[in-house]
């Protein structure tokens, strides 16, 4: 059962601190030191064992956010090649002035298992074998915020933990100097959707590339640079940053004494710190791509001048999952293609066409790919009608998302949108399903995995969510 | 407007709030029939929704302990308590009463005098006085519009793809902070923002801030590379209703623009009688043609004797007439790339159509800048003082109603205004004349509105108490959270409308209650029932905000400079991107050291002491804030250079106190933190100041340096620490 009290799990570091409060004399930096990573094997960040054998243990998430156009990228619809021009069907409910709009990109079979993809993504095609490509996804609402909170959470209507704050309330994370959950490029005012809500604050992402200016994700291709801000101090070294952090601590632990012993914000802020000043030391490390190999930075698209923020990106996702953390999600944007699809959606495409694939090639040959789990996909798809002179709208109820590694089958296509792509007809995986069926790659029963709150468990899936067994090798 | 009149108008907004019922989508897909009947259900069952109903002054309920009430707040979350088997906390420690008013109503801790002068009066109208006090400082007007700006989704650009400046932006943020101070009517407050430009004025000093005050319809986030003309004048309007909708009413009109499950065409009409009235309002925010703004649009020349500030010094005749000059040469230029391209066509060589096309662009773009910054001034070289906001087209038109909201699918035209919108089919109300935005105006700010006054007084204590009545402040409608004490958002509600709509006494009612005196402590039995406070058995801790946080450092520091602040840079920028990348790269490197509801908000460009702790998307309605606490909040205090600086500023001011060092360090963390040390943060900071250490050069240097160092540090762990960036 991974439903912990937190209590519990809070309950020593509170005695140390309290007990530290008191004043058994101010403990040597080394000391410190120690204690502190002998906290960190008794946190709330510890692996943790999951309900059975995982096959994945780490996830990347690449989130196109604004809704990649499926019925362009994955999925083929020979048909509504066939029929463009005409009106648009009746469930389209566009009172027959829309007309059907083709793939200006010619699909092909690719790999050895002829999956169908488009020329926008060349490069990753080459991996067509290790993709997991799901043509049936399907969400709630048409409208971006709601449906990217949906994505991530599980429900637009309420504030709820994210989907990384659920695998490492599940999990734990291996590498105590590293927050177990990043976000690269989050977009602005996505908060809730990198949020620990009721679970922990220790189990929100933390933002990489996002401070000065959170999220241009949405606005600017590329978005800000891959670098944590304010990683290091220009006032103290690091021993006398540890005294003065020390201070803060007693400070903060005689504070929680004053309010009873609990209070959320206040230990929040205390695992937060102890945190932050671990990840300045390993953060440094991680971050460094300059002993990257040139072929390394040129399969990632390095330097290339479409490719090279979204490069650097995906590589700063390789180099986190090798040091140990959980869940990364690297958000690209903008794929919300509502005019100049011919030339806005190629452009895009090129963005990430040769970064991701150089991810999957580099996860393989490093032997990470079969525990880690790569997902691609936005917040929903888009219409095969078009919308004004050269777009199209957005499409919820029926969208593609592909996996690759991390325990699913390659090269294989799941379910199916009906003639055209509007809507998911055959095994139909709604936002829930996916959920579900993500969290049991990990190794977590969906419906085990709860936490109290306001008096009643509460799960990543609420009370719905099936998983896909037809896609776990 | 008669009650009766009013029932009308509820029925329809059931009618627009009921679109989100998932039961209609079931009822789609049986056709018509099955739809209108199920939409019939809906609206009965809509009626009896609990906002649709106007608030009636309720039964204060009776209480068994008669001591704990201060007044009507406190019987009526008693009472509720009491039946729920739980026990209020005891009241908090006055210091923590005194800083938890002094952030609340002013954004800013107490001051040392201040926390003597409230300790030493031992009156019962202690408190009062600190109220009246607070209540009646300018800083107050300053916290309090920064709430109303969150709301108002303020931002000094037009954000989105092409992020052109507002300069003009500041003139809105000011006029809250005025509207605040004043004291103004809210539903004065509500009208001038819609309609200000029609209502009566008093003189031009007035009307000038009339007109400001629709600076709210303006301010929005734009798409100024829409191609599509029609688009963007749907997407604009689109945006107008959200605004108004979502911050006066807290329902999402706006989705009924382009929800994906059939319409009852009622609604549809509904949602485009609205967006007739915004259709038939000219909105002017002044950004000049550009590359990537095919909108340009002016501005509002407000009437001369307004005796309103500019954000520019007047130019002196050299500056102007070189102003002049550049236009010309700009206009020049322009012509004559516009003449070489035509003639180049002429004899059939075009050698890169795209390049030529962006020479062009790129000359008249470069004179509408030009034009622009000159025409911020008078030929005297005096600043116009201009303003964003809204007029009344001179010929009102009526929407079609789109399919979809798609631009390309109109269909019947549907007469704007209160007529389908507002009233029931048997009442048809005309617009008198113009747009209909007064009538609109007027309906908003109304008693017999259901929604206003409760909207509002949510947002008040959702600010004070950490919690909404209703923890949905920005939708009330079906799909919005139910009221955790109904009877007591109807009385809110009732008093304030009479209390004439006074924000100060509706803060001064709810800070003054005993409920908000509460400690927030910790309680094992109350927990067990209500973990959630949902019955407010105790105070909730709170995260500061952004602002807040910032300020109280400046203070603290000594460094805050408390005078308003004429305009903002976005006012002095040019009007190019140019101009725009320069602004954003300063803003990142200079220190400021006002207020932070006066730093300059560009949209997508946050000021990052504000983005590190949640400041909310300026594009979007935010009546409530994220509160987090992580790492990154920890590495900007512990590392950013801003931040070491206020450390030593505020070091400065403490090492030039007149007591011993013992007694300076002790009074430090009462000037961050409000309060005297415990016995457990003095044996800390003992063991700081025994084992500081202190690199061997400093040591060298002698003892004195290293003592103001560890004093530098010891000032930033205070700003680090849990306690300062939170309320107790």
């Amino acid at each position: 059962m991974a439903s912990v009290d937190r209590a519990t799990t809070l309950g020593p570091r509170r005695a140390f601190l309290t007990h530290a409060a008191n004043g058994f004399g101010l403990l040597a930096y080394s000391a410190l030191a120690a204690e502190a990573s002998e906290r960190a094997t008794t946190g709330p960040l510890v692996p943790k064992p999951p309900h059975f054998p995982a096959r994945a243990k780490r996830v990347i998430f690449l989130c196109m956010q604004g809704g990649p156009s499926h019925v362009d990228t994955f999925d083929h619809k020979p048909r509504l090649i066939a029929d463009a021009g005409q009106p648009a069907p009746a469930a389209a409910r566009r009172g027959g002035r829309a007309t059907l709009v083709a793939p200006a990109w010619k699909f092909s079979q690719r790999g050895q298992s002829g999956l169908w993809v488009s020329s926008l993504f060349d490069e990753v095609a080459r991996h067509a074998d290790k993709l997991c490509v799901i043509n049936s996804m399907a969400t709630d609402l048409p409208a971006h915020p709601q449906a990217f909170a949906q994505l991530h959470t599980g429900t637009a209507q309420f504030i709820r933990p994210s989907l990384g704050a659920w695998t490492l309330y599940g999990l734990g994370t291996e590498n105590q100097n590293l927050p177990g959950f990043i976000v690269i490029n989050p977009p602005i005012a996505a908060a809730r959707a990198f949020g620990s809500a009721f679970l922990p604050a220790v189990y929100q992402a933390t933002r990489v590339g996002g401070a000065p200016r959170p999220g241009l994700a949405g606005r600017r291709p590329g978005g800000g640079d891959a670098t944590i801000a304010n990683i290091a101090s220009p006032f103290l070294d690091r021993a006398a940053q540890r005294t003065q952090l020390d201070l803060v601590q007693r400070f903060n632990a005689s504070r929680l004494e004053l309010d009873g012993g609990t209070s959320p914000d206040t230990e929040g802020v205390i695992e937060s710190y102890e945190l932050a000043f671990r990840m300045q030391d390993e953060v440094p490390k991680v971050m460094d791509t300059s002993g990257e190999a040139v072929e390394t930075l040129e399969r990632y698209g390095v330097g290339g001048d479409d490719t090279d923020a979204f490069g650097r990106q995906c590589l700063m996702a390789r180099r986190l999952v090798e040091a140990g953390v959980r869940f990364v999600q690297v958000t690209h944007g903008n794929w919300d293609h509502h005019f100049n699809l011919g030339t806005a959606l190629a452009n895009t495409a090129r963005q990430v066409d040769r970064p991701i694939a150089g991810l999957l090639a580099d996860l393989a040959d490093r032997g990470l790919l079969d525990e880690t789990l790569v997902i691609w996909g936005g917040e929903f798809g888009r219409t095969p009608h078009g919308q004004g002179a050269d777009g199209r709208d957005h499409n919820n109820k029926g969208f593609t998302l592909w996996m690759a590694g991390g325990g699913v089958k390659g090269g294989m296509v799941h379910g199916a949108t009906d003639d055209y792509g509007y809507e998911a007809v055959d095994k139909r995986m709604h936002i829930h399903d996916w959920h579900a069926t993500l969290l049991h790659l990990l190794g977590l029963d969906h419906e085990r995995l709860t936490y109290r709150y306001a008096g009643r468990d509460f799960r990543l899936t609420d009370v719905h969510g099936t998983v896909a067994r037809e896609i776990i090798a | 407007m008669t009650h009766q009149r009013w029932f009308g108008l509820t029925r329809a907004w059931i009618a627009v709030v009921a679109l989100v019922l998932p039961t209609l989508r079931s009822a789609a897909a049986e056709g018509p029939q099955a739809r209108a009947d199920s939409w019939q259900a809906d609206l009965e069952a809509g009626r009896h929704h609990w906002a649709f109903n106007k608030p009636v002054a309720p039964q204060v309920p009776p209480v068994h302990d008669t001591a704990w009430p201060l007044g009507d707040i406190d019987r009526f979350l008693l009472a509720e308590m009491e039946r729920a088997g739980v026990q209020p906390v005891a009241d908090s420690s006055r210091e923590a009463l005194l800083r938890r008013l002094s952030f609340d109503l002013t954004g800013l801790p107490p001051e040392s005098g201040e926390i003597r002068d409230f300790l030493a009066d031992s009156s019962a109208a202690a408190v009062d006085r600190v109220v009246d006090r607070l209540l009646a400082s300018p800083r107050f007007g300053e916290r309090w519009a920064r709430h109303w700006l969150d709301v108002a989704r303020y931002a000094e650009s037009s954000g989105k793809e092409t992020n052109l400046p507002f300069p003009h932006a500041w003139r809105y943020r000011d006029w809250v902070i005025e509207a605040f101070n004043d004291d103004m009517p809210y539903d004065d407050f509500l009208k001038a923002q819609i309609a200000g430009d029609l209502l009566k004025h008093s003189g031009p000093a007035d009307q000038a801030r009339k007109i400001v005050a629709t600076g709210f319809l303006a301010l929005g986030p734009k798409g100024l590379n829409e191609r599509d003309r029609r688009q963007f004048q749907m997407d604009l309007v689109d945006e107008q209703i959200d605004v108004v909708s979502q911050s006066m009413l807290g329902l999402t009109l706006a989705c009924a623009r382009c929800h994906d499950h059939a319409f009852d065409p009622v609604t549809q009409r509904d949602y485009h009688a609205l967006a007739g009235i915004f259709m038939s309002t000219e909105t002017l925010y002044g950004t000049g043609a550009q590359l990537q703004n095919v909108h340009p649009s002016t501005l509002i020349e407000l009437p001369s004797g307004a005796g309103l500030p500019s954000a520019l010094a007047p130019l002196s005749a050299e500056e102007h007439a070189r102003l002049e000059r550049q236009v010309d040469d700009l206009a020049e230029n322009a012509q004559a790339v516009i003449r070489e391209a035509a003639a180049a066509r002429a004899e059939g060589k075009e050698p890169n159509g795209t390049a030529t096309f962006l020479r062009v662009q790129g000359a008249r773009a470069r004179l509408s800048s030009a034009r622009s910054d000159r025409d911020q001034f008078h030929e005297d070289g005096s600043p116009r003082a201009l303003a964003m906001g809204v007029l009344d087209r001179p010929q009102a038109v009526d929407s079609p109603l789109l399919q979809r909201g798609d631009v390309d699918q109109p269909g019947e035209t549907v007469p704007r205004g209160l007529v389908e919108v507002l009233c029931a089919p048997d009442e048809p109300t005309k617009i008198a004349e113009g747009s209909g935005r007064l009538d609109l105006a007027f309906w908003i700010a109304s008693r017999d509105n259901p929604l206003a006054a409760r909207v509002m007084v949510n947002r008040v204590w959702l600010k004070l108490m950490g919690e909404g009545i209703v923890s949905t402040p920005d939708n009330f409608g079906i799909m919005g959270a139910e009221p955790s004490h109904p009877s007591l958002l109807d009385h809110l509600a009732v008093v304030f409308m009479e209390d004439g709509w006074s924000v100060k006494q509706l803060v001064r009612r709810i800070v003054t209650s005993r409920a908000y005196r509460l400690a927030a402590v910790h309680d094992d039995a109350n927990h067990a029932i209500d973990p959630d406070n949902r019955l407010r058995w105790r105070m909730d801790q709170r995260r500061l905000d952004a602002e807040a946080i910032r300020d109280a450092m400046l203070a603290v520091a000594g460094t805050l400079d408390v005078s308003p602040v004429p305009g903002s840079p976005v006012a002095r920028v040019r009007e190019d991107r140019q101009g725009m990348a320069r602004l954003v790269a300063s803003l990142r490197q200079e220190p400021a050291f006002c207020r932070s509801v006066y730093l300059p908000i560009v949209r997508d460009q946050l000021p990052e002491f504000l983005a590190v702790f949640d400041f909310p998307d300026s594009s979007l309605v935010s009546g409530r804030r994220d509160a987090t606490n992580v790492p990154a909040q920890g590495l900007f205090l512990l590392n950013h250079p801003h931040v070491v600086a206020l450390a030593r500023s505020f070091a400065q001011r403490v090492a030039a106190l007149p007591d011993g060092p013992e007694d300076r360090w002790c009074q430090a963390f009462e000037m961050a933190l409000g309060r005297r040390p415990g016995p457990g943060d003095i044996a800390a900071i003992h063991a700081f100041r025994a084992d500081v250490p202190a690199p061997s050069a400093e040591r060298a240097n002698g003892a004195a340096q290293a003592e103001s160092r560890a004093l530098v540090a010891y000032c930033q762990a205070l700003f680090a620490t849990a306690e300062f960036r939170h309320i107790h």
